[in-house]
């Protein structure tokens, strides 16, 4: 229990940490958002104009006031309005984030679904055929960037082939056999590296599992070996695989803005990149936080994961 | 060290050719990568074009091999600001601790909290897309790394002797950083710097293609992709050069780093290494011999002999062992550690690692050879006719599971029972065995009991299915002496109530005294000598049971230790294996000896057997 508040507290502290850094870098940089915003071209912009946007923003305040402004309301969950089209960033995250957290959940899966049974069977036959290759296809997958191996994949199988469309987006509850098929792309894309990273550390953690006295005592029971490989191999190496995987969600996390533009798939992606592009702080800033928030969430689950999953843990 | 030159090679040739095509592109009389050619746009290969153009008619060939320059001078530029700045913000952290560590560690951490290209796509909102930006947004990217590797790495160097003697002698910090912590942390940082160099061109492709990286008309990679996947209809070609390159590049920046880390950290390096190649079996013809029939022996082994490919060549561990027990009967094997005891035991069990496996011999068990039964009938009869008490509690109870499950799961194994009935049976197991408290303790974590406790849990799975044959190897080698005892009295009481055999392996021959009928003395490998436990020990035949005993510390004489050690298996040597360390030795000892009968069960192997007096009665005449 203590362990359970304490990961939970350093995680708080964290994100308000994060939250800070954001403002400060936005606030401390030399050169006037307002101002930036308003020019285009090197034209110098109208200075009653900035001083109607800096009021707007709340730029002619205080910068401990700003601050405080910014916190709460990050707490009441309300991100400011979009200076482009006057969105709320909030609604406009709410709307599609459940999207992104579909194509990453679909990709984690993927990822654990075949990194743990190859890494598992290249570590019990280590030095064969099969670790050998998966060795290699792994680092290659490792090499490839999402956004080459997404648009190859299109030039392949929508382009060339023509066995699915190029990408886009239907939702579930119209059609679900479409709206699975146009996820099965991105999300094998997005869990590529996943998959690599995954199967690496699966395969390391067996290895070292593998001679370990009470796997000895596993097969000394006579138990099956398939039963001794699930409930004394890679329920022991699953741990480090999972802390391992949350470390890595952070390019996952990364990698699906690449992914969704690449394949069209309406998640924060797209408003992100026009936002960019456009210098629409607030909703720069709301997307940052909300995904970055999601990173500490992610690692904070799969240490409480680990925690259920090793009783050494939890006793401290 | 020399498959690790031959997986440097690849890719260090890699990107020096990479390195060397940057730097020389200037000077290579290429076509302007920036020029536009409208009328020929994404016309194919032609001569002056080896690749063909591109949407506005640029030259394909040159525009990649500038973009190699463009992303080398990114990744290069920013990685080394990144490992400059990292390295002397953690170092000042790790050394001065305190304010420094805040604001250099804590600070990476937070970094740290962001996902690369969210954080990277933020700086571009503040600064707008380029080069300088990206340069700037990598290096803040990547500085955490080199903090938390140069921080971690300061911690554990500073506290080292040579570091604290100049400390001691009065050499400022700047210089004790300079001159012992750094050299001491340079393998890890070019395993960040090389992993950073790889990272960083991810990232940097990424942004371009996103149009938010490298500005056009700049050839950039991640901008060509961009480009040609407007055009992927008409030139499908121009997609892949690009795709290509920065693959090929990427792979060769991540197996550089995997190369050094092996090289660097030699225990990485063991779990990536091939283990040794499993064995073919060869178990696949059982029942073919015929089994004796060794009346009232429940085991019999005949000339057992275990062989271990090792890097060395092949070494015999176990070199033709024969011994039998008797049902009820317990049989002490005893030795010093390399003897080949456990591995003896081992092999009944169809236990030996990978490398090992019995090459000649039998071990017939209730009527079947052990040595030839497949993997599946073996399984069948461990746990169940045959059980095993190991070494070591502490390690050979799985940690992540309670106790009661992994003796529950012992029975179910064997038995088709309901789970509620295995657990009754477990919890009068583990009375039987006498965990007090024992419905809590089913549900205990191994972590949670004593090393005693732990090891009645391991002798309660042992005895759970009612085997036939029980196994101790050295079951109380790792328990305290008080605990040694009460394990002891534990075993000899089950076995004279459920009349189960037992192998006892032990290094005491003062317990052999106590709780066996008949001992075999091991010795590299070979038995040396077997016969009834009073008998051995009134006389024994063989200097080394006789140094073995006059070794037991005993109130009326003091302890002989046995000069020397076992050799390895790959230095026995070739006559009698104890020869060498022997105060009897004689020339024929020089011979191998074969292991002979001498009446009332005893067996020896000396030349010497039959004139020598040995034994505490020669020392006292």
């Amino acid at each position: 229990m203590a362990y359970l508040v304490g990961r939970i507290a350093s995680s708080v502290v964290l994100a308000f940490a994060v939250a800070t850094i954001v403002f400060l870098a936005l606030h401390l940089v030399p050169g006037d958002p307002a101002e930036l915003l308003l020019s285009t071209g090197g034209i110098s912009p109208d200075p009653a104009a900035v001083a109607e946007l800096r009021e707007r923003l709340g730029l002619d305040r205080p910068l401990h006031v700003q601050y405080l402004g910014f916190l709460t309301g990050l707490l009441r969950g309300d991100l400011g309005r979009s200076l482009v089209d006057d969105y709320s960033v909030a609604a406009e995250i709410a709307l599609r984030l459940p999207r992104t957290l579909e194509l990453i959940a679909a990709g984690t899966i993927i990822a654990l679904a075949v990194g743990v049974p190859a890494g598992t069977y290249a570590a019990v036959h280590a030095g064969g055929a099969f670790d050998r290759i998966m060795s290699g296809v792994m680092a290659l997958l490792m090499a490839v960037p999402v956004f080459v191996l997404g648009t190859l994949l299109i030039l392949l199988l929508a382009q060339t082939l023509k066995l699915m469309p190029a990408g886009g987006f239907v939702p579930f509850w119209r059609d679900p056999g479409q709206h699975l098929l146009l996820l099965s792309l991105p999300a094998l894309v997005i869990g590529k590296g996943l998959v690599a990273i995954v199967f690496r550390m699966t395969r390391a953690s067996v290895l070292d599992i593998l001679p370990r006295d009470h796997v000895r005592t596993a097969r000394a029971k006579g138990l099956a070996e398939g039963r001794v490989l699930r409930a004394h191999v890679v329920r022991n190496a699953f741990g480090p695989v999972l802390t391992v995987l949350g470390l890595h969600m952070g390019s996952l996390l990364g990698g699906t803005v690449l992914v969704e533009y690449v394949f069209n798939w309406p998640g924060l992606s797209t408003p992100l990149i026009r936002a960019v592009e456009g210098r629409d702080y607030p909703m720069v800033v709301g997307i940052v936080l909300t995904v970055s928030g999601l990173f500490l969430l992610i690692n904070l689950v799969v240490d409480l994961l680990y925690a259920a999953l090793d009783p050494r843990v939890r006793a401290g | 060290m020399r498959r690790l030159h031959a997986r440097l090679a690849l890719p260090a040739l890699l990107i020096l050719s990479l390195v060397v095509i940057a730097l020389a592109v200037p000077f290579l009389g290429l076509p302007n990568p920036v020029r536009q050619d409208i009328p020929n746009r994404l016309t194919g290969m032609a001569p002056g074009a080896p690749l063909g153009r591109d949407e506005f008619g640029r030259d394909v060939f040159s525009r990649l091999l500038w973009g190699a320059r463009t992303s080398l001078f990114v990744a290069f530029t920013a990685t080394t600001i990144a490992a400059l700045a990292g390295t002397l913000l953690g170092m000042l952290g790790g050394w001065f601790r305190g304010v420094a560590e805040f604001l250099s560690v804590r600070i990476a951490d937070v970094i740290l909290c962001f996902p690369p290209i969210l954080l990277a796509l933020l700086v571009v909102t503040i600064m707008g897309p380029g080069v300088a930006t990206l340069i700037l947004m990598l290096s803040v990217l990547y500085t955490p790394g080199f903090v938390r590797v140069a921080y971690g790495e300061v911690l554990s160097t500073r506290n080292q002797d040579f570091v604290t003697a100049m400390t001691a002698l009065g050499a400022t910090t700047p210089r004790i950083l300079a001159l012992t912590v750094l050299p001491n942390i340079a393998s890890p940082l070019l395993v960040q710097y090389s992993l950073t160099l790889g990272a960083a061109i991810v990232v940097e492709s990424g942004l371009s293609f996103l149009g938010l990286g490298v500005v056009p008309p700049t050839p950039s990679w991640g901008l060509m992709i961009r480009g040609a996947r407007a055009t992927m209809e008409q030139a499908p070609l121009l997609l892949l050069w690009p795709c290509l390159a920065l693959t090929v590049t990427i792979l060769a920046f991540n197996l550089l780093c995997d190369a050094l880390r092996d090289a660097f950290d030699p225990k990485s390096a063991a779990s990536v290494g091939t283990r040794p190649r499993p064995r073919l079996v060869d178990r696949f013809a059982p029942g073919l011999f015929p089994t004796r029939a060794d009346s009232g022996a429940i085991l019999s082994v005949r000339g057992l002999t275990v062989e271990i490919g090792t890097r060395r060549g092949v070494i015999r561990p176990v070199d033709d062992v024969s011994f039998t027990v008797g049902a009820g009967e317990t049989l002490a094997i005893v030795g010093e550690s390399g003897s080949g005891k456990s591995v003896t035991v081992t092999s009944l069990m169809g236990l030996l690692p990978a490398a090992a496996r019995p090459v000649a011999g039998e071990a017939v068990f209730e009527g079947h050879d052990l040595l030839r039964r497949s993997p599946d009938q073996l399984r069948a009869l461990r746990g169940a006719r045959l059980a095993m008490i190991p070494q070591d509690p502490m390690s050979s109870l799985n940690p992540v599971h309670k106790v009661g499950d992994q003796v529950v799961e012992a029975i179910l194994a064997h038995r088709s029972i309901a789970r509620p009935a295995a657990r009754a049976e477990a919890l009068a197991l583990f009375r039987r065995v006498g965990i007090a408290d024992p419905e809590r303790r089913l549900d205990a974590w191994p972590h949670e009991m004593s090393g005693g406790m732990r090891q009645r849990v391991m002798i309660a799975m042992a005895i759970a299915n009612r085997p036939a044959l029980l196994i101790a190897d050295e079951p109380t080698t790792a328990l305290d002496v008080t605990m040694q005892a009460q394990i002891l009295d534990l075993l000899a009481d089950l076995r004279r109530e459920t009349g189960s055999a037992l192998i006892f392996i032990t290094h005491s021959l003062g317990v052999v005294a106590e709780i066996a009928d008949t001992v075999m003395v091991m010795y590299a490998g070979q038995v040396v000598e077997q016969g009834p436990v009073a008998s051995v020990f009134a006389a024994p035949f063989h200097p080394y049971t006789a140094a073995l005993l006059a070794a037991v510390p005993q109130d009326d004489a003091a302890p002989e230790p046995i000069p020397g050690a076992v050799p390895p298996p790959h230095r026995f040597p070739q006559g009698c294996r104890f020869a060498p360390r022997c105060g009897h030795a004689q020339p024929p000892c020089g011979e191998a000896q074969p292991l002979r009968h001498f009446g009332n069960g005893r067996e020896v192997r000396c030349a010497r057997a039959g004139d020598l007096r040995l034994g505490r009665a020669a020392h006292d005449a």
